[in-house]
């Protein structure tokens, strides 16, 4: 008697315990559980709308609306998924690659494309919007492995009232930071740790090469530049030039730092307050994929065809500070005006950072962190 | 006798199987799971490199650092507390406790927001943040066991001539030893895994062998690296847990609260002047952190504002991530208490099992939270079980992380009852779930409810597993604060700092609500009962 008590309340507790899992687990799945369906048991209902998953890092902020045509159009749903920043996703999609937590993918930039690419991660697939795509971001993707959607610098940003003020003319190049003229003005976001620090090391390694750069970051440590744990902090905590306020007029953040600065201010300053050194920057591409494994297949196709076109691609310059991949796309006003596009900039073989950059992280910490 | 015996030990192995079977599900299984995916890639070539000895020697050293100094912090107040009656003596109890429950996040930018500039990114500032954390759990406990040393003990060895260092070293440390032992204990293993603070204090420079599992994992991609981190991190902890049970023999003394006081009244201006001195630094280190906080959910560089309160109090954002952390903590509470509650009979009902229960409880704090997440990311992935971006694994996760806490608050007053009892109910027929719903209950009742807000507390600060499982439409509180952080405009930044303060403000709460029960001592009740 007392027994079946005992067992009956454990029974009760698991049983409750399971009941909430599988009934939240069931809720997820009606989303994505249509035209496959023959798996899940579940008659196909063509009336009701698919949801998509689209996977992205968690500064992916287009407009709330942006998605509304596509839905229209396709009768589509889109769901954003917010999953961290772009490594954390990559390691995510690997460690799930073939049975996707989501449909899409976007947000792999060219520091990660190898690492995905080799875990393939992703269904190739090439989009009708192809022929307009940026053509350097085409070359890393060579069989549409993925889809390039934006591209943007990583530069050295300075504060111009400070460098004005003093009548001291800014760091052009790479090399001038080490000059004692800006001794203790530069902060860097740490590349062990932060996307645009990673991309300012590899934009050193471009420039001085395989063999200069450890060289070059020993001046830069010895010339007094602070490395601080992420962008954030850098730009808006150190660096003078931002609404922080802080002590350093020389920062490593993007090329479209200063039309961001111009176009949230208010009210808006008579000329740019920060401006971006060309020589210093180092390009980023980033990519969308169809996640392997998905159900959807088609229908992600279809949303990666929206994700590459004119409205979607209009709607990024303005919301992610990004440059559109699709050259049709118009850039806003205020953005070109602000803005600097380098026209070469430093660049490295998607190949070669996935071989080597464990080793140039290892070695960059034990120069410059240690 | 010997049938009650083995019908208990029987039952008591029956009720194991739940929080045997929990952890297994959500901490063992996942992680064994990650290890066998990445087993054939780990180079243990990743041990000899330098930057690694570099980053297990900081994770130790800072860690051992960080348990001293909230020791030296926390022994005048266990001292004061243990030896005197004063006025304000629960406020100083409870207001010192506060900082332990709360979420780390909010440590972090109360010593950023005090800190000069210069010491931000310092071993420094994160081994004071440690303390911080730390130093009133430890004046409780150490303080707790303090109170039970028996004044007439003190008595007989002032009577014998000793000196008051003589009677401190002869008398009061040895049987304080476990204790201190225990306190450290917990104290270092936090301090060796914690995460939050590191990656906010310690700066680029500095990472400890948890940050490295992270950054390894999710910034290299290199997740057999990781894995490989976290069995060093077990090895040493559980190496570090293995050493402190042979300091000192076990504490095997049934303690109870003396029924003669050794708190004194003040006597002397001297005495008046070291309580007054301790009891005001000690709250002035407490809480100057946290008015740091609060000053700056007032301020933009434009001067005081009420600007970001405003928003908070009026946005969607707040009410929606508050219900959603609540409704996580109170689903956490109940799992953690239920789970913890029949560990802790079953380890004080069969001593055999004490072994068993002990590392099963350990295991959520020890084992890297990174690899306990991946791992889940891949167990529970396949129907019926793909678990993956559901709302039940976030409450899963904190209780998981609550449990070994609780365990430890419930264990030792159920060792306080007097084995006698349970016999005496045994002989007089009364079955075992009789015996405990009659006897042991009716004690730990109130312990229930303090484990329960303790639960409570740590998963509303919880951070880590939350940032990793939840998605933009469940936010809890600590992850919104987080986001609201990264994001430009010092706008943004106040109603950070507002909601930190709210945050703090639970925690305060819960801490008095613990207090506010505790005139039930473990005895009387037992005195009730009999």
């Amino acid at each position: 008697m007392k027994k079946t008590r005992q067992q009956f309340f454990l029974l009760l507790v698991a049983g409750a315990l399971l009941a909430g899992a599988c009934t939240s687990n069931q809720t997820t799945k009606t989303d994505g559980a249509t035209d496959d369906s023959a798996d899940q048991g579940q008659p196909a209902n063509p009336n009701e709308p698919i949801t998509l998953k689209l996977l992205a890092y968690d500064s992916f902020t287009p407009s709330p609306e942006i998605f509304d045509d596509f839905t229209a159009e396709t009768k589509i749903k889109v769901e954003i998924v917010l999953g961290g920043d772009a490594g954390e996703l990559v390691t995510k999609a690997t460690l799930t690659a073939g049975n996707p937590e989501a449909d899409i993918l976007w947000g792999v930039d060219n520091t990660l494309l190898s690492r995905a690419l080799s875990a393939e991660i992703f269904l190739p697939y090439a989009t009708r919007n192809i022929a307009n795509l940026d053509e350097y971001a085409r070359t890393l993707v060579p069989n549409n492995e993925a889809t390039p959607v934006d591209t943007g610098d990583v530069c050295i940003n300075y504060d111009v009232n400070w460098f004005k003020s003093r009548n001291i003319a800014p760091p052009l190049t790479l090399r001038a930071l080490t000059s004692s003229n800006y001794a203790n003005l530069l902060v860097v976001p740490s590349p062990v740790a932060s996307s645009p620090g990673l991309a300012f090391l590899l934009a050193t390694i471009a420039e001085f090469g395989e063999d200069g750069w450890d060289e070059y970051w020993k001046s830069l440590k010895q010339n007094g530049a602070l490395i601080v744990g992420d962008w954030t902090t850098a730009y808006y905590t150190e660096f003078s030039g931002s609404s922080g306020k802080g002590d350093r007029p020389i920062v490593v953040s993007y090329g479209s730092s200063p039309p961001a600065e111009m176009i949230f201010a208010n009210p808006r300053p008579a000329t740019a307050p920060t401006a971006v050194a060309a020589l210093t920057c180092f390009r980023q591409v980033e990519f969308a994929g169809i996640l392997r494994g998905t159900k959807h297949e088609s229908e992600a196709r279809q949303l990666i065809d929206y994700l590459s076109d004119v409205k979607f691609q209009e709607d990024l310059p303005l919301t992610l500070f990004v440059y559109p991949a699709n050259k049709l796309a118009k850039l806003p006003d205020d953005f070109v005006k602000y803005s600097l596009r380098p026209e070469s900039p430093l660049r490295l073989d998607p190949d070669l950072i996935a071989r080597s950059l464990l080793i140039w992280l290892d070695q960059f910490t034990n120069i410059v962190l240690r | 006798m010997r049938q009650t015996r083995t019908r208990r030990s029987k039952f008591v192995k029956s009720l194991l199987a739940l929080p045997t079977l929990f952890v297994l599900a959500f901490v063992v299984v996942p992680v064994a799971n990650i290890l066998g995916r990445t087993f054939e890639d780990i180079s243990l070539s990743l041990l000899r490199s330098s930057a690694i000895h570099q980053v297990i020697w900081f994770t130790t050293w800072q860690a051992v650092a960080s348990t001293m100094v909230a020791l030296a912090l926390a022994a005048p107040i266990a001292f004061c507390v243990a030896n005197f009656k004063f006025k304000g003596q629960r406020l100083l109890t409870s207001l010192t406790s506060i900082p332990f429950i709360l979420p780390s996040i909010v440590v972090g930018i109360a010593f950023l927001g005090i800190l000069p500039g210069s010491m931000h990114r310092t071993a420094f500032a994160l081994i004071i943040a440690h303390a911080y954390f730390n130093f009133g759990f430890a004046a409780r406990t150490i303080g707790n066991r303090w109170l039970q040393i028996h004044p007439h003990l003190d008595d007989a060895a002032r009577i014998l001539g000793a000196s008051p260092a003589k009677l401190f070293s002869t008398v009061t440390l040895p049987i304080l030893r476990r204790s201190i032992v225990n306190t450290s204990l917990i104290v270092f293993t936090l301090s060796f895994t914690s995460y939050g603070v590191v990656r906010m204090l310690g700066g680029p420079a500095r990472s400890t062998i948890e940050t490295e599992i992270y950054f390894r994992a999710m910034q290299l991609g290199d997740v057999s690296g990781a894995v490989l981190l976290s069995i060093v991190q077990i090895l040493l902890v559980g190496l570090l847990f293995l050493i402190s049970t042979r300091f000192g023999s076990r504490d095997s003394r049934r303690v109870s609260t003396p029924t003669v006081s050794r708190q004194k009244r003040i006597d002397s201006t001297k005495n008046r002047t070291v309580i007054a001195l301790v009891g005001l630094g000690a709250i002035g280190f407490t809480v100057l952190p946290l008015l740091a906080i609060l000053n700056k959910s007032l301020r933009t560089s434009k001067g005081f504002t009420l600007e970001g309160w405003r928003l908070v109090v009026s946005s969607n954002e707040l009410w929606r991530g508050l219900s959603t952390s609540f409704i996580y903590a109170f689903g956490a509470l109940i799992i953690a208490v239920l789970l913890a509650t029949i560990a802790a009979t079953a380890a004080v009902y069969d001593e055999n099992t004490a072994g068993l229960v002990g590392v099963l409880t350990s295991l959520p704090i020890v084992v890297s939270s990174v690899s306990i997440g991946l791992g889940v990311l891949i167990t529970f992935d396949t129907p019926p079980f793909d678990w993956r971006g559901s709302q039940l694994m976030l409450p899963l996760a904190h209780a998981m992380i609550a449990l070994p806490l609780a365990v430890r608050m419930i264990t030792p007053v159920l060792q306080g009852i007097p084995a006698s009892l349970r016999q005496a109910s045994s002989v007089l027929g009364a079955t075992t779930w009789q015996t405990w719903r009659t006897i042991d209950l009716p004690i730990i009742r109130r312990t229930i409810v303090s484990a329960a807000a303790i639960c409570a507390a740590v998963s509303l600060g919880e951070f880590g597993a939350s940032s990793f499982l939840v998605r933009q439409s469940n936010e809890t509180l600590p992850v919104l604060i987080s986001r609201l952080l990264s994001r430009p405009g010092d706008i943004l930044q106040t109603q950070a700092f507002a909601l930190s303060v709210i945050l703090v403000l639970f925690s305060a709460g819960i801490i008095f609500v613990i207090d506010s029960s505790e005139d039930f001592s473990p005895a009387k009740r037992t005195a009730n009962n009999a």
